[in-house]
């Protein structure tokens, strides 16, 4: 991936440079990279060397690492919580996505054909500029089961009590629901930039042909939507992988593991139980699970922008 | 304060033994030769010193004002952190060397503190200070010992009881009388259980008693507990396991082994669990986050269990009273729990955090926590102070002090090392009772290997 | 992620021309139909649905903390009161709180949005300006290894946060920066791949002959950089700069590990630790939802005074 960019971009144009300018533009480019070389080293070098040092310890910050080799593994490779850490997690980006990416694709494009108004998309998007933390108690507040807002309306429509965040069989579910809410009118917003894209003209013919909205939107949007959506699709899979601020304050994992997703495990285990290196070894292996599902999209997506071209 | 607290100790011929230690300890403060009561160079010291209490911030504010005023040279800075928060907070500090110089301590958490040399052994400084371990409820003192040494002075202690809605009890004619005098046992559930069902109301106002009642249109619960009890079930199954005989641990402190798959404990977890069934507690998975107090205070429930520390909040409305805990097969019991104010060892004024824990733990500073009548404080006479503040509130906190007075009717919780671990896994087991997954014997099967496991490590 | 897709925002970007101003030709004028108000509806049920849960904060915020659990239900706040503002706020005293039905517990709102404001500042500005930089040589300046940066970059910016989390944690553990600003800051102070990798496209689709005539009057690239390109990127600078401080903004993982002091303790984590004040207590809703509600506010002030940049910036951003 990088190297097409790199050689499709950055072709150095060899012209008649001398020298010393070279020189001078290698030293100037030295000094505009160096805080952000710095801040790289640092921060991302240095900690992936030593996340891979500490994952091979056992280790509770308060004595000395212990080196223990693969342990850490065999348990991760062993762990039931792991496994059905990684599991939660699918299953809650699977249903976070799919229903997010269908309901904002709807909104985007009845806001193409119905209003542009800056007013409603920011509205819209209110939810996304406010913290998940905030977000989560709001809604934990709104789904309680006794005094929330919602059972009380359901119980209106005659519907029994939902315990929501308190059972195993809707926590997932409703956590997924509060991060849709969350994030759909971000996704719809991208959405619909995109379809600003599609030219007008094609809707103009189709209409002129007969075609009714659905059908234009299966025949024109979608498939010219294709690769902005592909782009969505990533970044929201790689943003729900990372759930954690709504579970930390809605479920805290519970009920009975039923919302114990990968980071709020690999965090548990880390921060609450101070097992740095087990903790390290875990987010490894996920690196390594979103590594593989990013290469897969990365795939879809590039044969997503051949379709563009 | 501490050149008096010297003379005093030399004074004392049972402590001239211990002058060498304690001169050492001097030495090692900065303290000894100065003669100042400050630390190192003599100037003012400021000690950090955290709690989770909301409710009992003002109180010890109170005491750092009374401290200071007394050492003009110290000045303590109180920092409340809530409990979802506090030892997730006080173990980052600990661990980059910023942990207060005082921290308040549980016994959940205390061993894992002590095992990694986080807190100092105080054993030297009472000693040299002579300070009277009798003074103190009695099983509070040694809970905080290891190895003969001890990391903790006893704060404060509470008990547990069962809050009641005073209007619905009188409406299921259960007198105070017959409330306090109730049995329970597992099989069918005794008085308490007959109550239970008695106070839960359906929505066609029939009770649990009568034919024909609901259990899908429950109006006001018979009982609600905090399913949140951990590994001890403090305020939920820990006393009535106990009242049918169930032990924790194989010894206490510092137990090698969990006793999770006694039948004593899974009949009782069972029994509650059967509650649950019958609509007379709230379903597991349709629980509120506003905790049984909650569901008390809106009349979603009409009983539960709390503990001492809360009878303020629970009677603010005045529609609420307590009952003692049901005596059931082996009696009345009921867990005795406190806290300690531990010194952080890597802290740079330890002889300054030491006097304040002194103070903390002395008459002068659990007298001031005694007014405010929160909570019970250590020292016995302090504590009696506080039921006299309490019933001048118009708060009878007999229930509570009485099975103090009388024996074999309090526990220790237990103290064992992985406690947080430990927690996490036998909470996970017991929310699959509560949730009629499974019964308690295969759920906790698993749960007690695990643990035992872990103690093993 | 190929250049086509990345070359077309960046020249919308370039023209820093709203997107909205399209949508006249978009819509073509049709007649009232079923279909069409079927839209509006569900246009107005999904603006419903995004705004009722802030109304419901609101109102629970402006309720008597003694009276929560009774009416419950009600539309409107039955029992009227600002008391939970003003505890949050600090201008209640203890007691006052509690007969408010609220905690006492120290919940130092301004404290926290002032560390809240801290944070972010220092992260947008430090972020942006050294992103700048590293985007400005990676696409204008011709030095050796520059595929091999830009690589890296991308490369970087494939790395979970989770996997640089525990370790970037024991790092600021043993520079004893934990609980300060310093080490709150200092992982994404100086870049993150994206802000490197999004100025750097945008850069790219600036015309050369700007910086040549600047050139060929002398000037250095440090002059171009300052004097010529980043006044001509106000814009996309401004959306990057603005999705940035919302992040930062909503940041709640990395203050929860190392600021916990009162004194750094960020709004995110000042507002999750009032949750529970201790075991098996009930949440003190009136002043979390009062706290909740205050929070918001910055961030209204944000969208109202950037409303257009924001919302018309996301269509290239939306790389994140």
């Amino acid at each position: 991936m990088s190297m097409t960019l790199g050689r499709r971009k950055g072709r150095p144009v060899r012209s008649k440079t001398a020298n010393r300018a070279r020189s001078k533009e290698n030293r100037a480019a030295g000094l505009f990279l160096l805080p952000a070389f710095i801040g790289f080293a640092v921060f991302y070098l240095y900690p992936t060397g030593r996340g891979i040092w500490i994952s091979l310890t056992d280790w509770n910050l308060l004595s000395d690492p212990k080196y223990v080799g693969a342990d850490n593994y065999v348990e991760v490779a062993t762990d039931p919580l792991f496994w059905n850490a990684l599991k939660v997690t699918a299953y809650f980006v699977f249903i976070t996505l799919g229903v997010q990416v269908g309901v904002a694709l709807l909104l985007a494009a009845i806001m193409v054909r119905l209003t542009g108004s800056v007013v409603v998309r920011a509205l819209l998007l209110v939810p996304w500029l406010v913290p998940n933390v905030t977000i989560g108690l709001i809604w934990l507040w709104m789904l309680d089961a006794n005094l929330g807002f919602v059972n009380h309306l359901m119980g209106k429509a005659g519907s029994d009590t939902h315990g929501f965040f308190a059972s195993p069989d809707e926590a997932l579910l409703s956590v997924s629901a509060v991060n849709v809410w969350a994030g759909t009118g971000y996704v719809a917003l991208l959405l619909y930039a995109g379809m600003l894209q599609i030219p007008g003209e094609l809707y103009e013919s189709a209409s002129l042909d007969g075609a009714g909205e659905i059908r234009m939107f299966f025949t024109i949007t979608l498939p010219l939507l294709r690769p902005i959506l592909a782009l969505v699709m990533v970044v929201s899979v790689i943003g729900s992988f990372q759930i954690f601020d709504t579970i930390a304050v809605t479920t805290k994992g519970g009920p009975v593991d039923a919302t114990r997703v990968a980071y709020y495990y690999i965090y548990q285990e880390a921060f609450t139980h101070f097992r740095m290196g087990y903790a390290a070894a875990m987010a490894l292996c996920l690196v390594v699970v979103l590594g593989g599902l990013t290469y897969l999209q990365m795939r879809l997506l590039r044969a997503s922008t051949s379709d563009l071209a | 304060m501490s050149r008096s607290g010297i003379r005093r100790s030399l004074r004392s011929p049972a402590v001239r033994t211990s002058a060498v230690v304690a001169s050492v300890v001097l030495v090692a403060a900065g303290c000894g030769s100065s003669g100042s009561s400050g630390g190192g160079g003599g100037g003012s010291v400021k000690l950090k010193y955290s709690l989770w209490d909301d409710n009992q911030l003002p109180q010890y504010k109170k005491c750092a004002e009374a401290f200071h005023a007394k050492n003009p040279k110290i000045t303590v800075e109180v920092t409340q952190t809530a409990w979802a928060q506090y030892w997730q907070n006080l173990t980052t500090q600990v661990v980059s060397g910023t942990a207060p110089d005082v921290f308040t301590d549980s016994v959940l958490y205390f061993p894992q503190f002590q095992k990694n040399n986080q807190i100092l052994d105080l054993t030297p400084y009472i000693q040299r200070d002579a300070v009277d371990l009798q003074q103190y409820q009695a099983n509070l003192a040694d809970v905080w010992t290891r190895d003969g040494k001890r990391y903790g002075l006893p704060k404060d202690w509470g008990t547990m009881g069962v809050a009641y809605n005073k209007e619905m009890a009188q409406r299921a004619q259960l007198t105070p009388q017959a409330l306090d005098a109730w049995t329970w046992n597992p099989v069918d559930g005794g008085d308490f259980g007959r109550a239970v069902a008695a106070m839960t109301v359906d929505e066609n106002g029939r009770t649990g008693l009568e034919p024909g009642f609901d259990k899908n249109k429950v109006k006001t619960y018979g009982l609600a507990i905090a399913y949140e009890g951990g590994a001890v079930g403090q305020d939920s199954w820990g006393s009535f396991a106990v009242s049918n005989g169930f032990q924790y641990v194989d010894k206490n402190p510092f137990g090698t082994k969990y006793n999770y798959t006694d039948p004593k404990l899974t009949q009782t977890l069972d029994w509650f669990a059967g509650l649950i069934k019958k609509g007379y507690m709230p379903a597991y998975d349709k629980q509120s986050t506003v905790g049984a107090d909650g569901l008390l205070q809106s009349g979603k429930a009409a009983m539960t269990i709390a503990g001492s520390w809360m009878a303020k909040t629970y009677t603010a409305d005045g529609k609420v009273a307590f009952a003692g805990m049901p005596t059931g097969p082996t009696g009345r019991k009921t867990p005795i729990n406190g806290l300690s104010d531990a010194v952080y060892a890597n802290g740079k004024h330890k002889e300054e955090a030491w006097q304040w824990v002194k103070f903390l733990a002395s008459t002068e500073c659990q007298d001031i926590v005694a007014a405010e009548a929160v909570v019970f404080p250590a020292i016995t006479t302090s504590s009696a102070k506080a039921e006299a503040a309490q019933l001048a509130a118009g708060r009878d906190m007999r229930v509570f002090t009485q099975p103090v007075a009388t024996p074999g009717q309090t526990f220790v919780l237990p103290v064992t090392d992985q406690g947080d671990r430990i927690l996490d896994i036998v909470q996970s087991a017991v929310d699959r009772v509560w949730l009629g997954q499974s019964d308690a014997k295969s759920a906790l099967g698993q749960a007690n290997s695990d643990v035992n496991a872990l103690l093993k490590k | 992620m190929s250049t086509s897709i990345q070359a077309r925002p960046s020249a919308q970007a370039a023209s820093a021309k709203p997107a909205a101003g399209e949508t006249g030709h978009r819509s073509p004028r049709r007649r009232f139909g079923l279909g069409r108000a079927l839209a509006w509806l569900v246009l107005g049920v999904s603006l419903l649905i995004t705004l009722f849960p802030f109304y419901w904060m609101l109102r629970t915020a402006l309720t008597d903390g003694n009276h929560l659990y009774s009416d419950s239900t009600s539309l409107w706040p039955e029992h009227f009161t600002f008391a939970n503002f003003k505890r949050v706020l600090g201008l209640a005293s203890d007691e006052e709180s509690r007969a408010a039905g609220g905690s006492g517990a120290d919940l130092d709102f301004l404290l926290y949005t002032r560390n809240s404001i801290i944070y972010t500042t220092a992260i947008v500005v430090g972020q942006t300006l050294s992103c700048a930089m590293a985007g400005y040589a990676l696409a204008r300046l011709r030095f050796r290894g520059r595929e091999f940066a830009f690589a890296v970059v991308v490369g970087a910016l494939m790395v979970p946060p989770i996997f640089t989390l525990l370790p970037n944690f024991v790092m600021v553990k043993d520079l004893g920066m934990l609980n300060s600003f310093a080490g709150m800051v200092a992982p994404t102070l100086l870049m993150t791949p994206f802000t490197v990798f999004f100025l750097r496209q945008f850069f790219m689709s600036i015309p050369r002959e700007i910086e040549e005539a600047a050139m060929l009057d002398g000037a250095g690239h440090w002059r171009i950089f300052w004097r010529v390109v980043l006044p001509m990127s106000k814009g996309p600078i401004l959306t990057i700069a603005l999705t940035t401080a919302v992040w930062a903004w909503k940041d709640y993982l990395w203050p929860l590990l190392v600021g916990n002091e009162p004194d750094n303790r960020v709004l995110t984590t000042g507002i999750g630790v009032f949750l529970q004040q201790s075991p098996n207590a009930r949440p003190d809703w009136t002043g979390l939802m009062a706290a909740s509600t205050l929070s918001v506010v910055p961030m209204l002030i944000l969208l109202v005074v950037f409303g257009r940049r924001i919302v018309n910036g996301l269509n290239f951003t939306g790389l994140k």
